[in-house]
């Protein structure tokens, strides 16, 4: 029996270092094709310079000074030779350290997307198994119906339709911020309140499409294991119905989950643009798409390479969670 | 168990939102919320890019001079701020500055002489890069433009000092208006890095506002300065611009009284606020033209050898006046502008009644004159196709327009609608803006539509002076002696009454020649909240001496 688990755990970190090695190999690629892509397409980032209120001279000293004379390769020498020490370059925008510009941007986006997350699989799973055992009964219809309506309507619309009925017509959130102008002068417990009164509605917005989505993979799902035979067995064995959903249906119907919501997770941390947009939350996806439109070089690399490293890290987790769940996936993956 | 669980659910969520649940605090304190649609980069005049940012630190840092709006002359005046007075000498070639004694820095520190110098050597310095650098053209400066600081101050005492301008320039207020900042605190940062380094530094200001609190992407509250000499106790406290990057919530918040103003509203937005009973709703006559730029140079011999030889459409100032006389301009500012503006005909801005030449008319929409005009320039129309030919070439073009414009893209396709009726073809393509602009700023382009929002006072060399490597805006490569000559000579003169004779003559140089077909200018609509006094509106900006707002 230990003989078994050490094995498993040597599977697992084997899984582990493969999977890291794989992934700086994507990264590292990803950048490069990045950096090409970005200095071959269109645009300057020196535009914003050239202006009638700004001497033409001018825009010509920030070119130089963006090092962007000097040759592709030279450029690209430079940026890696920067990246080995862990430094991004400066942000054309902002003038400070892209690590710096992304420091303040990424703790937001993970706690908002962490948030929305668990709603999201808490939501659908409750819903999943509430209609579960009334497949095509009138619950399941109703809600599936709605699910799907949800899903297809696209955030800008579930946020606009929020803010006019919690904001406009109701009057009890605000329509957009993550804090009031007082914030600082409040208690602590005031601060949560106020952090939370501000961040309902986008939360509600982002997580409506996801609730709908595990909604419709669980469902799915537990019907499946609900109809394998395995549980009229258990039933034909007297097992209770409480305990066979709980120890058997439930783990089975979950499993092919976990990749999902690890792919979801990591695409949540890159950022809610729309989301963003409506409520005015200083997200990674302003931040990054503001970055595209004013070719921040540097800062479009820092936040695609954030973007990449954090979505990596969640489909690793993902892997770990289902090798741990079951350890004929460490052998699959491993071969 | 089960509803043990369900209970302790619910009462995480009623501690949570309960208190959430209450009605948003009405903004009653002596405030005004401002909404701006994307954050600043900089507080620091000298970074200060955007017109945002150029707001924010001109409330910040106090400037020695600061202008007002004579509607009158539709000009500006001068007035004192930094400097109490002043003295220019007989020809205008030096002025001696008598700075208030009681202003100091937010630190303790009086602004004096030694202020002003440095701030003149911070602003011209190459290393910086400043958003001034290159504009002491009235200045000693050495080969780099930087201003050389024994020629031109003598300093006579801490708050008295003359400055000199080189002996032949038409100096004005205008060289010396910016916002000054502070020596001390700057002096030891290296000038290679300033632009990165002044971001550790926490700002040290004279202005009628401090920063209270910048909230990135956020918000950026500005406090009162109670020690200022602009400081009324019975003003506003606070000014906090809002950060709202999206037009409908920013129009939703002004309803709900969130925010206390709000500008650059669409014009078919703004009957719908009509009805809003705490707004008031204003139209300021703008600075900002649309005009559909024709290039009068072959672009393609252009990029390849640099030679200005006349574009084989556009090069014709006769196919040009036709073009102007073919647009239905008023159509466009009536339907989609609901006429809050005016139709253009030259680059001078009506604001400034005494320069604009009030003989000169819109040309009308007259697709007959147009068609006429092209006759006379050799364009037949094909009886088949029913467009223009001439020498076997069909009369069409692409016409370029920044993606994500409506007012743009509807105009575009009027002017499509418009040309095709006298037989010319156009494809209207959308490029991102970036892109849009990067060619137009190269003169790829052939034909295109975009904006211009000219200075105060209007400098019109950049656009319209001949030699394309002095003139980086005058990208429809724009070919005229006579125009050049009126621009040097506004340049040189001192004169202010000459300079608006020049700005006429020069206006009807350019109604002659139609170098491009200028569409409309446009009003900025804005919408405040009655509770604000003291709401001066002028070509100046909406913030013009907003310390002096208060609130009912």
């Amino acid at each position: 029996m230990v003989k078994e688990k050490s094995a498993g755990w040597n599977g697992i970190s084997k899984l582990l270092l493969k999977r890291v090695l794989a992934s700086l190999v994507v990264l590292f690629l990803m950048i490069t094709f990045l950096f090409f892509l970005l200095r071959i397409a269109p645009g300057d980032p020196s535009q914003k310079f050239v202006s009638p209120d700004l001497s033409p001279r001018l825009a010509a000293m920030v070119r130089q000074s963006f090092d962007l004379n000097s040759s592709l390769l030279d450029q690209y020498k430079t940026f890696i030779l920067n990246l080995s020490k862990g430094n991004f370059g400066i942000s054309y925008t902002y003038q400070v350290p892209v690590i710096e510009v992304i420091g303040q941007f990424l703790p937001f986006t993970i706690i908002f997307s962490l948030i929305c997350f668990v709603i999201q699989i808490s939501c659908g799973f409750v819903l999943a198994k509430f209609v579960v055992k009334n497949i095509n009964g009138p619950r399941d219809k109703i809600i599936s119906k709605a699910s799907l309506m949800v899903y297809a309507m696209p955030s800008f619309v579930i946020g606009v339709a929020l803010i006019l009925i919690f904001s406009v017509w109701l009057n009890i959130f605000p329509s957009s911020g993550l804090s009031s102008f007082d914030f600082s002068s409040y208690n602590f417990f005031q601060k949560i309140f106020d952090y939370v009164r501000h961040m309902v509605l986008p939360v509600i917005t982002l997580s409506f499409g996801g609730i709908a989505v595990y909604y419709k993979y669980l469902r799915d799902n537990l019907e499946e294991v609900y109809n394998k035979s395995f549980v009229e067995n258990l039933r034909a064995h007297g097992f209770e119905e409480k305990v066979i959903t709980r120890k058997h249906v439930i783990p089975n119907a979950v499993s092919p989950l976990i990749a999902v919501a690890g792919v979801e997770l990591g695409l949540l941390f890159g950022g809610a643009l729309i989301t963003e947009v409506i409520f005015a939350l200083p997200g990674m996806g302003r931040l990054t798409v503001n970055a595209i439109l004013s070719r921040d070089y540097p800062l479009v690399l820092g936040c695609t390479f954030v973007s990449g490293v954090l979505i990596i890290i969640t489909n690793l987790a993902a892997d770990l969670l289902k090798a741990k769940m079951d350890k004929r996936i460490v052998k699959g993956i491993l071969n | 168990m089960r509803n043990k669980y369900i209970l302790a659910i619910l009462l995480i969520f009623t501690i949570l939102f309960l208190p959430s649940c209450t009605k948003q605090i009405p903004i009653s304190q002596n405030r005004v919320v401002a909404s701006i649609s994307s954050d600043i980069e900089s507080t620091n005049p000298l970074f200060a890019f955007d017109i945002d940012e150029g707001t924010i630190s001109e409330l910040l840092y106090l400037s020695l001079v600061q202008h007002g709006w004579d509607f009158n002359t539709g000009s500006m005046t001068t007035q004192p701020m930094l400097a109490k007075s002043w003295e220019w000498n007989k020809d205008s070639t030096s002025i001696t500055l008598y700075l208030r004694d009681d202003v100091k820095w937010s630190d303790g520190q009086s602004v004096t002489a030694k202020d002003v110098i440095f701030s003149f050597d911070v602003y011209s310095d190459p290393l910086v890069q400043s958003k001034l650098y290159g504009s002491f053209k009235h200045f000693y400066t050495d080969t780099s433009m930087h201003v050389d600081l024994k020629k031109t101050f003598d300093v006579i005492n801490p708050y008295k000092l003359t400055i000199n301008f080189k002996k032949s320039s038409p100096a004005s207020f205008y060289d010396i208006d910016f916002p000054i900042i502070p020596q001390h605190i700057y002096k030891n940062v290296s000038r290679k890095d300033f632009v990165t380094a002044e971001k550790e530094i926490k700002p040290v200001t004279d202005g009628p506002f401090e920063l209270a609190q910048w909230n990135k992407s956020q918000s950026i509250i500005l406090s009162a300065n109670t020690k200022s000499f602009l400081y009324n106790s019975d003003n506003i406290e606070e000014l906090i611009f809002k950060i709202v990057p999206n037009y409908y919530s920013q129009l939703t918040q002004l309803k709900r009284g969130e925010i206390d103003f709000m500008q650059d509203i669409r014009a078919d937005d703004y009957p719908l606020l009509r009805g809003q009973n705490n707004l008031k709703l204003t139209s300021l006559k703008g600075r900002e033209y649309d005009y559909v730029g024709w290039n009068n140079l072959d672009p393609e011999i252009y990029k390849q050898t640099k030679r200005i030889v006349p574009n084989k459409l556009f090069g014709s100032t006769v196919v040009r006046t036709a073009l102007t006389y073919a647009i239905n301009r008023a159509e466009i500012l009536h339907e989609f502008l609901d006429n809050h503006g005016e139709v253009a005909f030259g680059p001078v801005a009506p604001i400034f009644s005494s320069a604009i030449d009030t003989s000169l008319k819109p040309l009308p929409y007259s697709p007959g004159k147009a068609k006429q005009l092209l006759a006379s320039a050799g364009w037949k129309e094909n009886k088949n196709t029913g467009l223009l030919e001439k020498n076997g070439r069909e009369f069409s073009f692409t016409l370029d327009i920044p993606s994500g414009n409506p007012r743009r893209e509807f105009a575009a396709t009027v002017i499509q609608n418009n040309l095709r009726e006298i037989g010319i073809k156009i494809n209207i393509e959308k490029l991102e803006p970036e892109i849009f602009f990067q060619k137009m700023f190269a003169r790829e382009l052939n034909a295109w539509m975009a904006g211009w929002s000219v200075s105060i006072p209007p400098d019109l060399k950049q656009f319209w002076y001949s030699k394309l490597e002095d003139a980086p805006l005058n990208v429809a490569s724009y070919q005229s002696k006579a125009a050049d000559k009126v621009l040097e000579e506004i340049e040189s003169t001192r004169s202010e009454k000459f300079k608006d004779e020049l700005y006429k003559k020069f206006q009807e140089i350019i109604y002659k020649d139609n170098p491009v077909t200028f569409l409309y200018w446009i009003n900025n609509l804005m919408a405040y909240n009655k509770r604000i006094k003291n709401f001066q509106l002028t070509p100046l900006g909406p913030y013009h001496r907003c310390w002096d707002w208060s609130v009912r």
